[in-house]
This record gives C-alpha cells, sequence and structure tokens, in this order.
C-alpha cells in the first residue's frame, strides 16, 4: 500500500487536490448562488439542487474546457514547434512525428511496447495519436457542456432580469458564452507560454518540469 | 475515460430530469392567476404570488391585485424553466415566476416585450 502511494504519489496528490478543490468550488458557489437569489426576493436553495443546477455545471465545465484544450494544443503543437533553450521542447532538428525507429512503433516495438504499438494501419495510428485525441475530444465535450449549461444558466439570468430567454445556437453568438470561454482561454496560454519561456532562463532542482541546475541556458530539450 | 466522462454526461443531463414536470407546474400556477383575476378572486391570486411582488400591490394585496389591469386567462402557449425562473405565456400575456419552497409563485405578470430591454410587467416585485 506504502509502495502503491509513493510509485503514485504524483497522480493522487494531484487527483485529491482536484477533488478537495472541487468541493470548495461547490460550497463556495452555492453560497453565492444564494447571496443572488436573496438579493432578487427568492429563497436560497440547497446544496445538492445547486450541484444539479446549470449555474454549478457551467462555472465547471468552461475550467476543464480550456485545461483541455491547453494540453491538447502542447501535446499537438510540441511534435512540430520547438523552443531553444526550453525543457519543455524537443531537441531542435527533431521537429515532426520522427521516425518509426525512434517512436518504437510498427516493426521496431520492443519487448515491453504496448501491444497497440505494433500495429500498422488505423489501430496503430490511433495508439500513436492517442494522447493527443483523448484531450482534443475531452475539450470538445467540456466546450459542449459549458454551451448547453451555459444556455441554461444565462437563460435564468435573463429570466431573472425579467428579458427574452435565447435558445442554445442564439447563446453560441451571446457575449456572455464568449467571455467565459475566451477569459479562460487566454490564462491556459499565458502559462504555457511563462513556462515554455521561464524555463529557458530559470530552474527547479529536481524537477523534470525544469532542465538541470548547471545546464546552460542554450541547452534545448534536457529534463531535470 | 470512462470515469472522467461519466460527470460531463451528468452535467449534461443536470437539470434535464424534470423540466417537463416543472414547466407544466409552472403553466398551471400562472394560468391560475389569471384565472383567480378574472374570478375577482383577490385572495387566490394573491395566494401565488412572489411575496415581494405582493407586498409591492401594497398593504390590500387582495384588494389591490383586482385593480390592475392584467389581461384574461387564454390557453397556454409556451413554457420554459431555467433553474429557479420560469416563463409561461398565455396568447400575447407573458407571466414570470420564481421557484419557492411551496412551489412556483407569479414574479411578474401583465408584460410586454420592449426589445432589448426588460419586459414592462403590470405587476412586479
Amino acid at each position: 500500500m506504502r509502495r502503491f502511494f509513493r510509485e503514485n504519489s504524483l497522480g493522487l496528490v494531484f487527483g485529491s487536490l482536484f477533488l478537495i478543490v472541487l468541493v470548495g468550488q461547490a460550497f463556495a458557489g452555492h453560497a453565492d448562488y444564494n447571496q443572488q437569489q436573496v438579493a432578487a426576493g427568492m429563497e436560497p436553495i440547497s446544496l445538492s439542487r445547486y450541484l444539479t443546477s446549470a449555474s454549478f455545471g457551467v462555472d465547471v465545465a468552461e475550467n476543464w474546457q480550456s485545461e483541455y484544450l491547453q494540453f491538447f494544443l502542447y501535446i499537438f503543437l510540441t511534435v512540430w514547434l520547438v523552443q531553444k533553450g526550453s525543457p519543455e521542447s524537443k531537441q531542435l532538428g527533431d521537429e515532426g512525428r520522427e521516425s518509426d525507429r525512434d517512436q518504437k512503433v510498427g516493426a521496431f516495438a520492443t519487448d515491453s511496447s504496448p501491444r497497440w504499438a505494433r500495429y500498422p494501419g488505423l489501430r496503430g495510428s490511433l495508439f500513436a495519436n492517442s494522447l493527443g485525441l483523448v484531450m482534443g475530444t475531452l475539450f470538445l465535450l467540456s466546450w459542449l457542456t459549458q454551451s448547453i449549461a451555459g444556455t441554461a444558466a444565462f437563460n435564468e439570468e435573463q429570466l431573472r432580469d425579467l428579458q427574452e430567454p435565447v435558445t442554445w445556437a442564439q447563446y453560441l453568438t451571446e457575449p456572455d458564452f464568449w467571455n467565459r470561454t475566451l477569459q479562460n482561454w487566454q490564462s491556459e496560454l499565458l502559462a504555457v507560454a511563462s513556462m515554455v519561456i521561464l524555463s529557458i532562463y530559470l530552474r527547479q532542482r529536481g524537477s523534470p518540469e525544469s532542465k538541470p541546475v548547471g545546464s546552460s541556458d542554450d541547452a534545448t530539450g534536457v529534463e531535470g | 475515460m470512462r470515469l472522467i466522462l461519466l460527470p460531463i454526461g451528468l452535467l449534461l443531463l443536470a437539470g434535464c430530469g424534470s423540466v417537463d414536470d416543472r414547466s407544466a407546474a409552472a403553466a398551471s400556477v400562472a394560468s391560475s392567476f389569471l384565472q383567480a383575476v378574472a374570478d375577482r378572486d383577490g385572495s387566490a391570486a394573491c395566494g401565488v404570488l412572489a411575496p415581494a411582488t405582493a407586498e409591492k400591490i401594497g398593504e390590500d394585496c387582495a384588494e389591490g391585485v383586482l385593480s390592475e389591469p392584467l389581461p384574461a386567462p387564454s390557453p397556454v402557449t409556451d413554457s420554459q424553466v431555467y433553474g429557479q425562473r420560469a416563463l409561461v405565456r398565455l396568447g400575447n400575456e407573458t407571466i414570470f415566476l420564481g421557484m419557492f419552497p411551496g412551489g412556483w409563485r407569479v414574479v411578474a405578470a401583465g408584460c410586454t416585450p420592449q426589445g432589448d430591454r426588460p419586459y414592462d410587467c403590470v405587476v412586479e416585485g
């Protein structure tokens, strides 16, 4: 058990922190929602009702979609784009999908390679792009969820203000949808750009996200 | 993967479960409000008003609500529910409702559209 935790501590800690923070968001969002309810002359709602509300749904989904978009873009763009001096980048000159030998696929798969790395054709291609594809799919699903829950949450506010509700298609052209979307995208892109560029000049001893402390600023694709 | 998709699916389904029941209940309350006004039953009409709306009508809600220029009841043509709010159309009349512990209550009635601005309502909280 202790060994299991030690060998999986990164995933376990982040998974646990995610759940703790999601619970915190649920309580804070519930209090905020009820504050607005009371201010509008309505009654507070229960936590369970809030957890199934569009208001909670859109607040969760709008953040999820941008995180998955961030990783999807990062995974795909780092295949072809490089950054001199960044440990986040592959070596200069390695741009592209690389050779089957380097990627240990098809005839070059080893005994310890996953079974799907040996398959040619669609199955092999799917597996070879599975990380990016899953991130991209989760991004689209989260964004779709944001748009659906966002329509209902927006319409609830419209009715509170004695205004006309909108359809899902109309909501996609509303400033509310794009404001929620773009404010998350810009922060994710800033975080990635910061990581790529700051990691050229700054170090974090022992972290695989940094190059070794003594590496030169020019060293590219070197992880500590 | 399935574990990740589950909450997304739940979010998609959230709020969809009993929308039909809830919109039917909202439509019923909106109809009963206009019917009570048409029947000159001020107490019944005030009984389905949201507290803030009833308060705004005046000290004697039952009498005050009957003096408002509210339309005669018409068949329900549309009922939409979003969270704790609902909109019901009865012919040309639009009624806004809110969900309270006792059920739907009329928040605003006798409402006419004003383009991009909020509806102008004869009674509202």
